[in-house]
This record gives C-alpha cells, sequence and structure tokens, in this order.
C-alpha cells in the first residue's frame, strides 16, 4: 500500500507538472505530443523544451535534496542537519555570485558553482577529520561556519554589484528557482546526481548500523571512516547538483526525511527510496503551483515551500504525539 | 580462546594497559573487575579491535585480531556495552538486527532466512520475544541491557564481550542477567564481563581478572583473587567477610563492619 503510493505520487505530479503552466494544456494534448516526439509546433516545443526538462530537474533537484538530508541526519545521528550544512551550497552560491558580477557567461555559472560546492565539501571534510574518519562534531562546526564566510563574499557580491541586473540575476540564484533551466543544465547535473543516489543507496546498511551509535557500528564490523567518507561524497555530489539546477531550494533536504521516517520508518533501505520519491513528488508538485500562482510570472520554489512547507510540517510534526502517531513511525518497516 | 601477550595501549601519550599477558578458554567465564579507570573497558575495547594497540598482540582463535578485518572479527567477537545513546524511534527487532550486520555485505539487501531464526533466538535467550515490537524507548533499563545482549547474541558470535552489563540494574534483574551469561558459556561461549560488584563476581565466574592502573594484578579463580592484599591494592579500601542471604558470605567494606 505505501510502496504504491511512493510510486504512484511523483507519477501524478509530473502529470499535474506538465499539465500546469502559464497556458494550461489538456491531458490529450500533452499525451498527444509526448507519443509524438518528432512533431513541430508551439504546443510541442512547450512540452519537449518548456514542461519536461523543467518535470525532470523538478523531479532531480528534489530526489537529490531529500536523499542528501536523509544520509546526512544518519551520519551525524542529528535531525536538524540539512544538505546545506557542508557548504556546498554556500560556496556554490557565492561562486555563482561573483561569476554573475564578473560578468562570467550564464552557461558557465553553473559549472562554477559545481566545483566551488565540492571544493567546499572537501575543505570542511578536511577541517572535520580526526584519525582515520571524521568527527561529527567538527564538520557541523566547520560547515556552519564556511558558510557564514561564503554568505558574507555573496554579501559583498550583491553591493559591489554594479547594475541592479547583476544583483537580481544573484538574487534570482539565492532564492532558488528552476526558471529558465533546460535540458543542457539537466544533462550537466543528472550524471552526478545519479551517482550521489547511488553512493547514497550503497550506504544503506551502515547507516542503519550507526543507528545505534558509532561505537556498537563498529562492534558490528562497520568501517566507520569509509562509510563516512562515501556517505560524505554521497552527500556533496546531490547537493551541488541540485544546486545548480535550481540554487538554494531549502525545506525538502530537512523535512523530506522527517516525512519519509514518519511514513515508513528509519530503516535506510526503505527510507530512502522513499525520501527520493517523496522529495520528488514536493519539488514537481511546488514547481507546477510556482509556475501557475502568479503565472506569467514565476514564484521561487523556496519562497513557496518555506510559506505552505513549514506551517504543514510544524502541524504535522510537532503536534502532541497520540500513540498512533508515535506507532506509524515504526510500524511499517 | 583469546590470548594477549604483552598488550601495551596508549592514548594520547597517557598508558591506559600495560603489559598485560592473559589467556581465556573457550567456554570460560572471566569477569573483569577494577576500580573506575582502572582499564576494564579499554582492555574490552582492545579485544574488541575498536583500539589499536602500541605494542603486544592478541588472538582469536589463534589468528591476530589486528590482521583480522573488521567484519570477521564481528563475526567472531560480539562487544555488548550499554553506554545509553539517542536512540531514534526504533522497534526492539529492529535493534537486535544490527547484529546481523557483518553477515551480510553492504549491496545485500533483504534479510536472509537465517538472520531472522538468529534474531529470533537471540530475543529468546534474553526472554524479550514478546518485546520483539514494542519500541526500544519504552523499555526500562534492565530490559534495555537485554536488548544490548541480544544485538551481541544475533551477532552469532563464540566470544562474547560485555561491559558492566550489570550496572544500574536491580540486583534481581542483575542475577538474571549473570545467570543468563552463565548458561550461554555452559553451551560453548566464552564470556568475558567487566563488573563492579565483586560478590556477583564471585557467585558467577569461573576466573576473575583483576586490574589496577592498567596493569593485570591477578587472573584466578575468585578464591583465590578475592584475597586482602589483592583488593587493597586494586581498590585502595581494606575489606572484609561478612555472612549474607545470598551469596551466603559478600564482601564489604571494612570500615563498615568496624572490624
Amino acid at each position: 500500500m505505501r510502496a504504491a503510493a511512493l510510486v504512484v505520487l511523483p507519477l501524478l505530479a509530473a502529470v499535474l507538472s506538465l499539465l500546469v503552466g502559464s497556458t494550461s494544456l489538456s491531458p490529450a494534448a500533452v499525451a498527444s505530443e509526448l507519443l509524438h516526439p518528432h512533431a513541430t509546433g508551439v504546443l510541442h516545443t512547450i512540452v519537449w523544451q518548456l514542461r519536461l526538462p523543467r518535470v525532470c530537474i523538478a523531479a532531480t533537484v528534489g530526489a537529490s535534496l531529500a536523499l542528501c538530508g536523509a544520509v546526512l541526519q544518519g551520519m551525524l545521528r542529528n535531525p536538524l542537519v540539512d544538505p546545506y550544512l557542508t557548504g556546498v551550497s554556500a560556496a556554490a552560491a557565492a561562486a555563482i555570485a561573483i561569476a554573475i558580477v564578473a560578468g562570467v557567461s550564464a552557461a558557465a555559472t553553473p559549472g562554477i558553482g559545481f566545483v566551488a560546492g565540492l571544493g567546499a565539501a572537501l575543505l570542511v571534510a578536511a577541517l572535520a577529520r580526526r584519525g582515520g574518519g571524521i568527527d561529527s562534531n567538527r564538520l557541523i562546526l566547520a560547515g556552519v561556519s564556511l558558510s557564514t564566510l561564503f554568505a558574507a563574499i555573496v554579501t559583498l557580491a550583491l553591493v559591489r554589484a554594479q547594475s541592479n541586473q547583476y544583483a537580481s540575476t544573484v538574487v534570482a540564484w539565492l532564492a532558488g528557482s528552476m526558471a529558465g533551466r533546460g535540458w543542457p543544465e539537466l544533462a550537466t547535473a543528472a550524471p552526478y546526481a545519479a551517482l550521489g543516489a547511488l553512493l547514497a543507496f550503497a550506504v544503506a546498511a551502515p547507516l542503519n548500523a550507526l543507528r545505534v551509535g558509532e561505537l556498537r557500528a563498529r562492534s558490528v564490523g562497520l568501517n566507520v571512516n569509509r562509510a563516512q567518507w562515501i556517505m560524505l561524497a554521497a552527500s556533496s555530489l546531490l547537493a551541488a547538483s541540485s544546486v545548480i539546477l535550481a540554487g538554494l531550494v531549502g525545506f525538502i533536504g530537512l523535512i523530506v526525511p522527517h516525512i519519509g521516517r514518519r511514513i515508513v520508518g528509519s530503516d535506510a533501505r526503505v527510507l530512502l527510496p522513499a525520501c527520493a520519491s517523496i522529495g520528488a513528488a514536493l519539488c514537481m508538485f511546488a514547481d507546477a503551483v510556482c509556475r501557475r500562482i502568479v503565472a506569467p510570472a514565476e514564484l521561487p520554489i523556496g519562497v513557496l515551500l518555506a510559506f505552505i512547507g513549514v506551517p504543514a510540517f510544524l502541524y504535522l510534526y510537532l503536534r502532541p504525539a497520540s500513540a498512533s502517531s508515535r506507532d506509524a513511525v515504526t510500524k511499517s518497516i | 580462546m583469546i590470548e594477549l601477550r604483552g598488550v601495551t595501549l596508549d592514548v594520547g601519550g597517557r598508558a591506559l594497559l600495560h603489559d598485560i599477558e592473559a589467556r581465556v578458554a573457550t567456554g570460560e567465564f572471566v569477569a573483569l573487575l577494577g576500580r573506575n579507570g582502572a582499564g576494564k573497558t579499554t582492555l574490552l575495547r582492545a579485544i574488541a579491535g575498536l583500539h589499536r594497540l602500541r605494542s603486544g598482540e592478541i588472538s582469536i582463535d589463534g589468528a591476530p585480531s589486528a590482521h583480522l578485518p573488521a567484519l570477521d572479527r564481528a563475526k567472531r567477537i560480539a562487544f555488548v556495552t550499554g553506554d545509553e545513546i539517542f536512540l531514534e524511534s526504533l522497534l526492539v527487532r529492529d535493534v537486535v538486527s544490527i547484529g546481523r550486520f557483518p553477515h551480510h555485505r553492504w549491496w545485500q539487501w533483504n534479510a536472509a532466512p537465517d538472520d531472522d531464526a538468529a534474531v529470533d533466538s537471540a530475543l529468546a535467550a534474553v526472554r524479550l520475544e514478546a518485546f520483539a515490537q514494542r519500541l526500544f524507548s519504552t523499555l526500562s533499563a534492565g530490559e534495555r541491557q537485554r536488548v544490548w545482549i541480544a544485538l551481541g547474541l544475533a551477532q552469532e558470535t563464540p566470544i562474547l564481550l560485555l561491559d558492566e552489563p550489570t550496572s544500574h540494574l536491580d540486583v534481581g534483574v542483575a542475577h538474571d542477567i549473570l545467570a543468563l551469561l552463565r548458561r550461554l558459556t555452559r553451551e560453548g561461549k566464552t564470556v568475558v564481563c567487566a563488573l563492579h560488584d565483586i560478590n556477583e563476581a564471585a557467585c558467577y565466574a569461573d576466573r576473575i581478572a583483576l586490574l589496577g592502573d592498567g596493569a593485570l594484578l591477578a587472573l584466578a579463580p575468585p578464591d583465590a583473587v578475592l584475597t586482602e592484599p589483592l583488593l587493597q591494592r586494586a581498590y585502595g579500601i581494606a575489606f572484609a567477610r561478612r555472612s549474607a542471604l545470598l551469596p551466603d558470605s559478600v564482601l564489604v567494606a571494612r570500615s563498615h563492619v568496624g572490624t
């Protein structure tokens, strides 16, 4: 039942996202265009060059952020961790802001952001090293403080931006949006996102073992150091690819793992696919709403997610726990 | 069989274990005694392969432990510790299932039939069958301790190391757990167990290893170890024997009896 829902939900969101936009399309028209990939015409362009890549990008971003959050929260055994903790996004944003202000071509900025994001992850990992492994507290401290530094660089870039046009481009990046992205961006980011997802699924069993603490995980034979490096690599790839696709999209990476644990429990073998599915569905759905709600303009997805998602989450998660909701956390493993 | 030869270990330049020579036979119950900071936990962790030695060697059934891959070691030695940790909402069964980790590769996602059997029999051994679907966080201290032991049992290792499994437990539950360990040794498991209660050790252990400041002061049957000079050395206080209900005589600090 739950498994079926986790498959159907993203599909529904994808269909909705294909139909909805500044012009609403009929299901029949969309289906006909999808079945004839080599046709021409305005409708064809809308479906194949605008809607479909947007749907795929939203699914990739949502799944990546949710997986990344689930991996990092499990690795650091801290439910407050989000994908941006490791400094990936802050560094990417800083690099992109500098690139925009310096007048680098728009085509090159995602690549610059990606490299800067991974670079920051490496730097944070190097600072967090202790012995052969990664110290959770050091990782959090290094990530938070470097993120602050990168945020200051973004501010500096904004202040130095010589025209309002630069500044608004930078702000658009920071707000998180998939407007104007298409197949080329997806083609750049998807391989890294896929690699990140593969690594995330590969550490499902180690994530499960870590649920009873690092010492016990080691005593049942887990090479904790190696597992942590893989988890960090997975989360960095996932966060960096989502940043170059959509800028900074909050909420999903922090909250979806919590929703996932509520629905399927904390067994990573079930939780990770569930998070990917919920994250993708949520992001596609939110993106569709963003395109429709103030059409022909677009609402940044980060804004929408914060306005709708946060109160909904607070209601679900922080209301006084009843016995049945506690059961729901664990029953379905 | 566990063999320690010249085991020396230090952490951050501070010597924690010094030149320890010991041999524990298969099926033996050895209790590890010594005051706080004497090195009991460190010694157990060293045997479990969780600490690197500065010198010396630990071998498990003749194989040098340092050369064993982590997963192989986890198939031979289970280390049970009761340190309290933050736990997500985990069911008792989920916690115990983590003991099956060494029997899988990372990419083997499905539980094998022998996993279920091992978890079931581990739960049965600690008499927690009825608790399998309970949330770990709802258990009492004694029940939790039994879950940690079940996790170790689910590893299906010939050797079980336990770090103070009876601390914070009432006397009834403590004796329950020690009787369980005793029963396991009769089934052929080797048990090394750090304890704080000298009388518990005297009741259940085949031999007692007495640690003092990182050195092994004695490793012998209880009667030979629980002598005044040795205990005085290990704990720094004088003991006296007093008649009691269980066991028939217990050791208490001499100042309390006024002799």
